[in-house]
């Protein structure tokens, strides 16, 4: 499973901080825990080759990208299998860019070296709009192989939806991607109701605390456009399992508290969310029989600076959690025991203007469950009277295997239908 | 005042969906965000905007709207002529800028019908 963020601007960007160079790029995907990002400035990829020499060095794939601006301004992100038809696709944009940058009025687009150094200024006013319509912007794409995705698509300004009404119908575009403004399921309804596009979640960061603040989770065999491709059309058993906000969404805050039971080798994990809306309650829990944390540990658990984690994380980890319940009016416990296991609780008040929203259940229990096939996991989501169950030994004794393409479509349904019977 | 009427008195040319300039125009509005457009725009609506891919056909269609102007000398693309010339939706290419087109046809009793 890869972790991908698919929309990082650098410098070049004249909307973007000065302080989005490579390395700091970089390292923030890297503490974040992503596994792949894309690089897409506006109309260029100058900086690209800089991100993909600095990624290389701390093991993080790094796909060169662009976000072109259509005639109708519209954004549309190229993501492209290496430098050389990324430079191909550029002098084709850079052809149709009229202007020149003002940085006073625009803002500065630097071209840097994979150390920050600086390389000198890009001319072409990157912020402008290409005479290339629609059509000829996603032609131009897939004439240098690459991946078409309709940028920010729940975003009024540059968005397809805002700028034309409606997706063109016969507009062949590869997914889309929604912005961390809009909770999965919100997009999942509102921008692809008959799954025509797959839908994949970025963090389009102008800023380094913002790189990794929503990304997509992908079944694929290697970091790769190739490989994103077909996960895109769901070919050979690659798919993509989900989204979501990684600091917003509780549901992506369970799924980094069961990585961590799975880390502590627990054979059974139980995860329950319980919603009662009367009595203006929303309490999230992780039971693991893992191996326990002994009362140091426990004390560090949600010291911001500590952790006992080796490899990477999803999410932000538990102090965020905690600070998420305290602005909500609840709070987060922890009990564990060396030897015995982790039960860790974070209450809400339901209806409180900070509650953070839930998200996507349904991928956090793909993560979990595709990955898993040693583990039991039981997960139960109540919403007032009603209550949705689903436990992984299920699948299995009926011969359910949840790391092939039918298995996951059966678990997809499965989840889709429980969470729907809740509403 | 029709759609033929309203063409000439802003110097336009009728591009597209000539079948349908005899229709009166009910009111009027300006915008280049089509999202903007479905939501606000009223039926027998004149729309300027300098938009020209083809999804206008289908906003205009959709709201029923007289007929689009496009400003600033813009022409229509091919398909999106094609499908206005189908559905009978006039498309207008003016040389002048919208705020003189739109000065225009507000001096001639067109009026926008919604206060947001």
């Amino acid at each position: 499973m890869f972790m991908v963020d698919t929309h990082i601007h650098t410098c070049l960007s004249p909307c973007a901080e000065l302080d989005m160079h490579p390395s700091a790029i970089v390292d923030a995907a890297v503490r974040a825990g992503l596994d792949t990002i894309a690089v897409c400035d506006h109309n260029s990829a100058e900086n690209a080759a800089a991100v993909q020499r600095a990624g290389k060095a701390a093991g993080l794939a790094v796909i060169p990208g662009m976000e072109i601006t259509s005639a109708e301004e519209v954004h549309i992100l190229g993501l492209l299998p290496d430098m050389a038809a990324a430079l191909e696709l550029q002098s084709k944009v850079y052809r149709a860019l009229p202007g020149r940058n003002d940085e006073n009025v625009f803002g500065m687009q630097v071209i840097v070296n994979e150390f920050a150094e600086v390389l000198g200024f890009e001319e072409h006013l990157l912020s402008g709009a290409t005479t290339l319509n629609l059509n000829s912007v996603v032609a131009a794409i897939h004439d240098v192989n690459g991946l078409a995705i309709a940028s920010h698509v729940d975003r009024e300004g540059f968005g397809i939806i805002g700028q034309l009404g409606f997706i063109p119908p016969d507009l062949p575009l590869d997914a889309i991607e929604v912005s961390r403004r809009t909770p999965l399921p919100v997009a999942r309804a509102s921008f692809a109701p008959q799954g025509k596009y797959p839908i994949l979640c970025a963090s389009d960061a102008h800023e380094p605390k913002d790189v990794a603040r929503a990304a997509t989770f992908v079944l694929m065999k290697e970091a790769s456009l190739e490989e994103l491709r077909r996960a895109l059309t769901g070919e050979g058993g690659r798919t993509v399992l989900g989204g979501g906000r990684l600091m917003e969404d509780l549901a992506l805050h369970i799924l980094d508290i069961a990585q961590n039971s799975l880390e502590a080798g627990a054979s059974t994990i139980e995860i329950e969310i319980v919603e009662d809306v009367p009595e203006d309650s929303m309490v999230l829990s992780v039971r693991d029989n893992g191996r326990g944390m002994d009362k140091d540990a426990l004390a560090r658990a949600t010291d911001p600076f500590y952790t006992t984690r080796t490899t990477r994380s999803v999410g932000m980890g538990l102090p965020l959690l905690a600070a998420a319940a305290r602005a909500a009016g609840g709070a987060l416990t922890i009990d564990s025991e060396p030897g015995h296991g982790t039960h860790i609780r974070a209450s809400f008040q339901h209806r409180h203007l900070d509650r953070a929203p839930l998200g996507d259940i349904e991928t956090t229990l793909m993560v979990l469950l595709a990955g898993q096939p040693d583990t039991n996991i039981l997960f139960r989501h109540r919403i007032n009277e009603r209550i949705f169950e689903l436990e992984s030994r299920d699948f299995r004794a009926a011969d359910i295997d949840l790391s092939s393409p039918v298995g996951l479509a059966i678990l997809r349904e499965a989840i889709r239908r429980g969470e729907s019977g809740l509403k | 005042m029709n759609v033929a009427e309203a063409a000439q008195s802003i110097d336009g040319t009728v591009m597209a969906g000539r079948s349908s300039v005899e229709r009166e125009i009910q009111g009027g509005y300006a915008s280049d965000l089509l999202s903007d457009v479905m939501g606000n725009s009223r039926e027998g609506d004149i729309w300027v905007t300098m938009q020209k891919h083809v999804n206008i056909v289908a906003v205009a269609q959709l709201n029923g709207l007289a007929a689009i102007v496009l400003v600033n000398g813009r022409k229509p693309e091919p398909d999106t002529m094609e499908r206005a010339d189908e559905i009978g939706i006039p498309i207008i290419s003016t040389p002048m800028q919208a705020f003189d087109a739109i000065g225009i046809l507000f001096n001639r009793n067109v009026r926008g019908r919604r206060s947001v």
